[in-house]
């Protein structure tokens, strides 16, 4: 045996049978080499991912299912509903301590909080720029409340205790006026872009340009934040974070069309670099005539097909809510598609998110529909998303 | 310095093949399920003891591979013994070690892969226990195709009972 082996090997060009081992041995190390790394790059790319997706799929788990929905819609008032949420460790630990609403709110905050933190490096930033949120939603309450002529103590029931500036807010609450608020903020990410709009406001008298300046801010850093996608999980969330601007962009026009507003009235608010509608799209929408122009302009996007269901009934009624209603339903249908494209990376995430938003968002609506002593729990059904 | 025969000395490469790879794969099997598991006992504290199990199920590819290679080691001369193995048997001491070795990669990151998963299914669903386990235990047939083709090149290779 031996010596076939070896008469083989001298046949092949070898001096001897140990320089062919060696030779084998170098082969072999190399391929085990490729093989190994082959195998284990996809693995490398899941590792970051199963501790924050094993922390999210539990609190999917935990998501209020369409049974217990349907229980909370019996309630007979407000108290029941407090009642039933704190059965659920998520919300039992707010209910008691705020209103119902802000209980809601600190709860998504505090989802969006988790997520930002435990989010692996690639799409922390990401998230991060997502829970930035919560301190444009404080400052929006400010602005508000001083326009309002709220006081102190009213203003901070407002707030949500959560986002990176919440200190800086929450000092703000003494102040007298909305320019005290601009003032106050100097220092901060959001201070330039209200001294921007602080002229229109002052010229229009009211709020709506300091808070769309702020969405607009808010929006392209999201974009801003999924521009360069590192790998294929950064590379899903455009989809999902431009979708939602493409959205915004559309809530924005329609409302504006159906308030008979032109392209030079809506432009400042626009959000540039969407997902579908790109700029020249998002050009021809702005120089429709009226709301039926937006829609046929939508020719072309995903968008179109699901907006022209809702425009019967906005004929019907003259209001932009199915409009808002069916983007909501396709931000969401999107969100669940993108959910499981990726089950060892982002995907977990984005579906958790985008469900947990429509979770508050739906007891929210329960709650408000629960204020209102008698109101029909049919209409309040109706509403639910 | 050690005088080992060219045969033995293959025979070690085998067994450091074998116990490398196969530990390589249960290794990052065994902590990505780790991993999931921290995460799962984050969120539910009584999920522990299913994750230790979903956990240790990557382990037994270490096992397979630490044993061939014990085994190598033993019947190759390397621990306590004289014998000094012929170079053609030495050749099929690394067939076995990497028999073992890859299979016990592959069905190591396999099986991490699903355990991970398993875990995160049995937090949101603890209905899905059985399922998770039935399914995490799938990828272990090809650790068991790796060992069982080491074992018969051994016994055959004139390794074992030569």
């Amino acid at each position: 045996m031996a010596d076939s082996i070896s008469a083989i090997v001298t046949s092949m060009g070898f001096s001897s049978i140990e320089s062919f081992i060696g030779l084998l041995l170098l082969a072999g190390f190399i391929i085990g080499a490729i093989v190994v790394i082959v195998t284990i790059k996809p693995v490398f790319e899941m590792f970051p991912y199963a501790y924050p997706n094993a922390r999210v799929r539990a609190r999917i788990g935990r998501l209020i299912t369409q049974k217990q929905f349907s229980e909370i819609l019996e309630s007979e008032n407000l108290e029941e509903v407090k009642n039933y949420l704190r059965g659920f460790p998520e919300y039992s630990k707010y209910v008691d301590k705020y209103p119902l609403e802000k209980a809601l709110d600190i709860q998504l905050a505090e989802t969006h909080d988790l997520i930002a933190r435990i989010a692996p490096g690639g799409i922390k930033d990401v998230f991060r720029v997502l829970l930035k949120k919560w301190d444009i939603n404080n400052i929006k309450t400010l602005i508000t409340a001083k326009e309002a002529g709220l006081n102190p103590e009213k203003t901070a029931e407002l707030l949500i205790p959560f986002g990176e500036i919440s200190d800086v807010v929450e000092k703000l609450v003494e102040v007298k006026s909305v320019t005290e608020v601009i003032i106050g903020l100097e220092g901060t990410e959001y201070s330039q872009i209200l001294e921007d709009a602080l002229t229109d406001y002052e010229e229009k008298g009211m709020v709506l340009p300091l808070e769309a300046a702020l969405d607009k801010f808010y929006l392209e850093n999201l974009l801003k934040a999924v521009s360069d996608p590192s790998d294929a999980n950064t590379t899903l969330l455009h989809p999902y974070i431009g979708t939602q601007v493409d959205a915004s962009n559309l809530k924005i026009i329609l409302r504006a069309k159906a308030d008979g507003l032109k392209y030079d009235d809506i432009s400042p608010y626009m959000i540039s670099k969407g997902y579908q509608i790109r700029d020249w799209k998002l050009k021809d929408l702005m120089e429709s005539e009226d709301v039926s122009g937006v829609i046929s302009a939508l020719e072309g996007t995903d968008y179109s097909a699901i907006m022209v269901d809702a425009l019967a009934e906005y004929n019907k009624t003259g209001s932009i809510a199915p409009f808002e209603a069916a983007l909501s339903e396709y931000i969401q249908k999107t969100a669940k598609t993108l959910s499981l494209k990726k089950p060892f990376g982002i995907g977990p995430m984005i579906g958790f998110l985008s469900r947990k938003e429509v979770e508050i968002k739906n007891l929210k609506v329960i709650v408000r529909g629960k204020r209102e002593s008698g109101f029909p729990v049919s209409v309040i059904k109706e509403m639910l998303v | 310095m050690v005088d080992i025969a060219l045969g033995t000395a293959l025979a070690a490469i085998g067994a450091g093949i074998a116990v490398g790879f196969a530990g390589l794969g249960s290794g990052l099997g065994q902590g990505m399920a780790a991993a999931g598991s921290v995460g799962a006992v984050a969120e539910d504290p009584d999920m522990f003891a299913q994750g230790i199990l979903f956990t240790a199920l990557p382990e037994t590819q270490a096992i397979y591979g630490f044993l061939i290679a014990i085994l190598l080691m033993v019947f190759g001369g390397i621990l306590g013994g004289e014998t000094a193995l012929p170079v053609e048997v030495g050749l099929v001491a690394i067939g076995a070690g990497a028999a073992i070795g890859f299979a016990g990669l592959g069905s190591g990151m396999g099986q991490g892969m699903a355990a991970t998963s398993s875990v995160g299914a049995v937090v949101e669903n603890p209905d899905m226990f059985s399922q998770g386990i039935l399914f995490t235990a799938l990828p272990e047939t090809q650790a068991i195709y790796g060992f069982l083709i080491a074992i018969l090149l051994m016994v055959f290779g004139g390794i074992l009972g030569a």
